[in-house]
């Protein structure tokens, strides 16, 4: 945001991707070391990614017990964010629906919901009439029930990220937005990250593109199973408050909330999204299926008009969990991604973890879970992150 | 005006009082027929708003008409027996309880620093802040439009798209050229847009067809969305496409620029169509150009002043005094004053600095055109600033063709005031498209076609708007009065180190309201270059976000596939 200053030759560490991950890890990396040893790169402008393109869901409600304690964590942060950091992004903790259409989506949304209970959060079943006298507005067709959460609810992104970049950037960490990463390669215990701006080395490089992680990770030779592929959002004209949780439907992934200021903001899942970097164009295709499960599911919003639409893209991995840690084939390179559009959600539980590991501390992640090693060579059946919707 | 017309008044209701329009009057028109009238409120202050733009882009006549909410008044011809309320007020627009918070935060509402503590309250903020946000009410089921409004595929070999002067001679020219090439013509306008003369039977002309979306052409096609007036949407294919999408009268900022009775060219002109008084008296126009012209020759002795922002020759300066007005030159304009009515302007002499009050109702922006771009960005065009007229016109070659390959404009969307250069961009692009239709090479033309606005030199009103904001005028100026942003929020978010039009839209939320941008993000990067003492062109642009105008929910969930073919097959009402 600044006009930059010509880099320093050398830092501690450069994170590569000034998203809600980077920054958050950088501003944990800034109480350890020297925050003036710490560089932030990213190829765009501050939110550019999907840190600034998500839907703003902060959900507890996962399938793997670790991805819910991190779930968990992460609401405690975003909480105390705007005491802690000075912006206010509007954390509502709404709640989160689940809804079933069918016995068989009720079948798995209970077992989830057994899982997110035996963590001690008290997520409950709703019939059909009490999901109604939450959201009156919903169409009952078809309804069967589903699992809700008080506690979960809904973020105002941009905050979290300016809140985070001005403790940044008083503490004296560079963030240098517009700044791409055009080449990385070894030199000794160092690696060199070749900028658009300039070369600096550092021993630890963090991988935090989100998007475009696969593309960072390529160009240090490291190919990885990430796949970027796109989806959309909508936005509508505001109206008075009719929408306290966000609703997730499994049909088609949808997902609908009403944010502070009264649009209804929404997504669901392509039956082809495309993959691949080369363009974030939206589609009129997407306009039309969103809309139209839009208005079966809530009919009165067939009158409101849509103000706007966007792209950007979930980091997906094979497993549905993120990529964290130090890459086994390249010393000093570690992983902060592959979050498949739920970097937002995790990002302040998993960032401190993330910075241990750069300071080459132990934590409590899982390494069969997350390690960026599980990958590698033939592995047998493991476990997965289903609940990826919403 | 349609010579057929029922003569009866049309009986509707407003907030559940007998109210009448006279036949084919908006809604706009009616209820403000016997004198200024808010209609609405703002978004977070609750400031009272009335029609302001005439156009259906901005925000100030949302009402609630048969469970509906926010229809544009100035938009809707009442029909018998409608049930039209105020929204996003209480008790009433009239008397607003809500716009304490006006009072409350003279300044602005901070929400992105405010409200952060005691941590324990947060959540009775956002009850409150949530309440005061938002407009009408989501309407309840029965109120909807039904999922089966049909789903239209046309194709037409040529789509232009903006009937107005240029777009209807245009379509007609070329249809007439090309008798083998179907040309299709849209409008988003139900009437009042000029329609070619004698129309060939392979020209089509759909009024009240909105083109929201057309991405970059695939193969050589277009495949762009239309949005019908009736509810329904259509995709179009086709492989050329003219944008003659015309121009709109832009705001101005200053404090209480968003009051009731202060109007762009465009509302003035809606508000008092040819025979109509039109809710003012004593009208100060601010503006001398060719747009200033068109409306005092409407309004006439209703302008008691006629204000200009920079100094005027003489002989300028006598013209518009031999017309009646006291003439004020060089001025700036610090601030409306009023409620529901206008009490009074103040300006400041740019030469002397005095000061000035005049008493008038109304005040008309005319003081400069601004271009209807955003199909252009969405196509992918190359674009570049034109400090003449202050903002992104497309890039053209001297045949009007832009940067994508089948897209070709003209007209005051491109920076051309009036299509009297002979033979103008028009027939250009006739020329060019009748060649490529029907297998010629078109001919080359060097020179541009002149009087485009220019591209060299400073925008006046960037100084102007220094000394405006040295003036340090009293009051809430509204830079974005969709999502009631100020110009000090501007100003402090550059403070805090953001930088360029895509953080700014972001963390200031001008931009992201119901007109997208139309009036507030021009102003703002004019205002964000003296902020960050950058040139505009230095300062980017937002990207365009599908669709280019406001599009029912409803309209676009029509899945239901209507007969395909043609736009012919397909019928229409030309």
């Amino acid at each position: 945001m600044i006009p930059a200053d010509p880099l320093r030759p050398e830092y501690d560490c450069v994170v590569v991707g000034a998203g809600v991950l980077g920054l958050f890890t950088a501003h944990h990396l800034s109480r350890r070391l020297d925050p003036r040893r710490v560089l932030v790169v990213d190829r765009g402008y501050l939110s550019a990614g999907a840190s600034g393109r998500n839907g703003g869901g902060v959900r507890q409600q996962w399938e793997a017990p670790a991805t819910i304690r991190l779930a968990r964590e992460a609401v405690g942060v975003y909480r105390r964010f705007p005491r802690e950091f000075g912006y206010n992004p509007w954390f509502r903790q709404g709640g989160y629906l689940f809804l079933a259409f069918s016995e068989e989506e009720a079948g798995r949304l209970r077992k989830v919901s057994g899982v997110v209970r035996s963590e001690g959060l008290p997520v409950r079943w709703l019939e059909p009439g009490q999901i109604l006298r939450r959201v009156p507005a919903l169409a009952p067709k078809g309804l069967v029930g589903g699992t809700y959460l008080s506690s979960d609810g809904v973020i105002f992104p941009f905050p979290v990220l300016w809140g985070l970049y001005q403790d940044l950037r008083r503490r004296g960490v560079e963030v240098r937005t517009r700044t791409e990463v055009l080449g990385l390669s070894r030199e000794g215990p160092r690696w060199a990250v070749r900028t658009s701006r300039g070369t600096v080395r550092a021993p630890r490089v963090l991988n935090a593109a989100g998007g475009w992680s696969r593309e960072v990770s390529a160009l240090a030779g490291l190919p990885v199973p990430n796949t970027p592929t796109r989806h959309e959002i909508l936005a509508t004209e505001p109206v008075k408050p009719f929408l306290d949780p966000m609703v997730v439907t499994l049909r088609r992934g949808l997902y609908l909330s009403q944010s502070m200021r009264g649009e209804v903001i929404g997504g669901l899942t392509l039956e082809h999204p495309g993959e691949g970097t080369s363009a974030m164009p939206s589609s009129s295709l997407f306009l039309r299926e969103m809309s139209a499960e839009m208005a079966r599911l809530i009919p009165g919003l067939a009158s409101l008009r849509v103000l706007r639409s966007w792209a950007g893209f979930y980091d997906e991995t094979p497993d549905g969990f993120p990529v964290l840690g130090e890459d086994p084939r390249a010393p000093g390179f570690f992983h902060g991604n592959g979050f498949g559009g739920h970097g937002f959600m995790l990002a302040p539980a998993t960032a401190p973890r993330l910075a241990a590991l750069l300071l080459g501390e132990r934590t409590d992640l899982d390494e069969r879970l997350f390690g960026p090693g599980r990958f590698l060579g033939a592995n047998a059946v493991r476990p997965v992150e289903g609940l990826t919707l919403g | 005006m349609r010579p057929t017309r029922p003569r009866a008044p049309v009986r509707f209701s407003r907030n559940g009082r007998f109210a009448s329009a006279l036949p084919g009057e908006t809604l706009a028109q009616s209820l403000s027929r016997d004198g200024p009238r808010s209609l609405a409120r703002s978004i977070r202050y609750h400031r009272p708003r009335g029609p302001f733009c005439g156009l259906g882009q901005c925000t100030g006549c949302l009402m609630t008409v048969n469970g509906v909410p926010n229809v544009r008044a100035c938009q809707t011809v009442p029909q018998e027996g409608d049930d039209v309320r105020d929204q996003n007020a209480w008790p009433s627009v009239e008397h607003d309880l809500l716009a304490l918070f006006d009072r409350l935060f003279p300044r602005h509402l901070d929400t992105l620093h405010g409200f952060r503590r005691p941590g324990f309250l947060v959540p009775a903020y956002q009850r409150v802040v949530r309440r005061l946000a938002g407009y009408g009410r989501l309407p309840p089921p029965y109120a909807s439009p039904p999922l089966v409004a049909p789903r239209l595929e046309w194709k037409a070999d040529v789509l232009v798209v903006g009937s107005g002067r240029t777009g209807s001679a245009l379509a007609g020219k070329l249809a007439r050229a090309a008798p083998r090439a179907s040309v299709l013509l849209v409008d988003r306008r139900r009437e009042g847009s000029p329609l070619p003369e004698d129309p060939p039977p392979n020209l089509r002309v759909h009024r009240g067809a909105t083109l929201v979306f057309l991405p970059p052409p695939r193969a050589g096609l277009f495949q762009g969305l239309l949005s019908l007036e009736s509810g329904g949407t259509v995709d179009v294919e086709t492989p050329y496409v003219v944008l003659t999408p015309g121009a709109y009268d832009g705001s101005l900022v200053f404090s209480g620029n968003d009051r009731p009775q202060v109007f762009t060219g465009d509302g003035a002109l809606a508000l008092s169509p040819s025979g109509a008084a039109g809710p003012f008296r004593r009208v100060a126009l601010v503006g001398t150009g060719a747009r200033a012209q068109e409306i005092f020759d409407r309004l006439g002795s209703r302008v008691a002043y006629v204000i200009s922002l920079f100094p005027l020759e003489p002989p300028e300066r006598q013209a518009w005094e031999a017309r009646g007005p006291r003439v004020l030159d060089a001025r700036l304009l610090l601030r409306a004053r009023g409620g529901h009515e206008l009490k009074d302007l103040q300006l400041k002499d740019r030469r002397t600095g005095a000061l000035e009050r005049l008493t008038v109702d109304a005040v008309i922006l005319a003081t400069r055109r601004l271009p209807n771009v955003p199909l252009f960005f969405q196509a992918g065009a190359a674009m570049h600033w034109r400090s003449g007229g202050g903002a992104y016109y497309p890039v053209l070659s001297p045949n009007g063709a832009t940067s994508v390959p089948g897209l070709y404009a003209a007209g005051s969307a491109v920076g051309y005031e009036r299509s009297s250069a002979s033979p103008g961009l028009e027939d250009r692009v006739v020329e060019t498209l009748r060649c490529r239709l029907e297998g010629q090479e078109p001919p080359q033309w060097e020179a541009p076609v002149p009087g485009r606005v220019t591209e060299e030199g400073r925008n006046p009103l960037v100084p102007y708007y220094h000394e405006w904001l040295l003036a340090g005028a009293r009051g809430k100026a509204l830079l974005c009065p969709c999502e009631d942003v100020v110009v000090e929020e501007l100003d402090e978010a550059v403070h805090e180190g953001f930088r360029g039009m895509e953080e700014i839209k972001r963390v200031t939320g001008a931009g992201t309201g119901l007109c997208q941008g139309r009036y507030c993000l021009p102003e703002t990067l004019l205002l964000l270059s003296l902020f960050q003492g950058l040139p505009p062109q230095e300062l980017g642009f937002i990207t365009q976000r599908p669709p280019a105008w406001p599009t029912p929910v409803g309209g676009l969930a029509a899945t239901l596939p209507g007969p395909s073919g043609s736009a012919w097959e397909t019928g229409g009402s030309p």
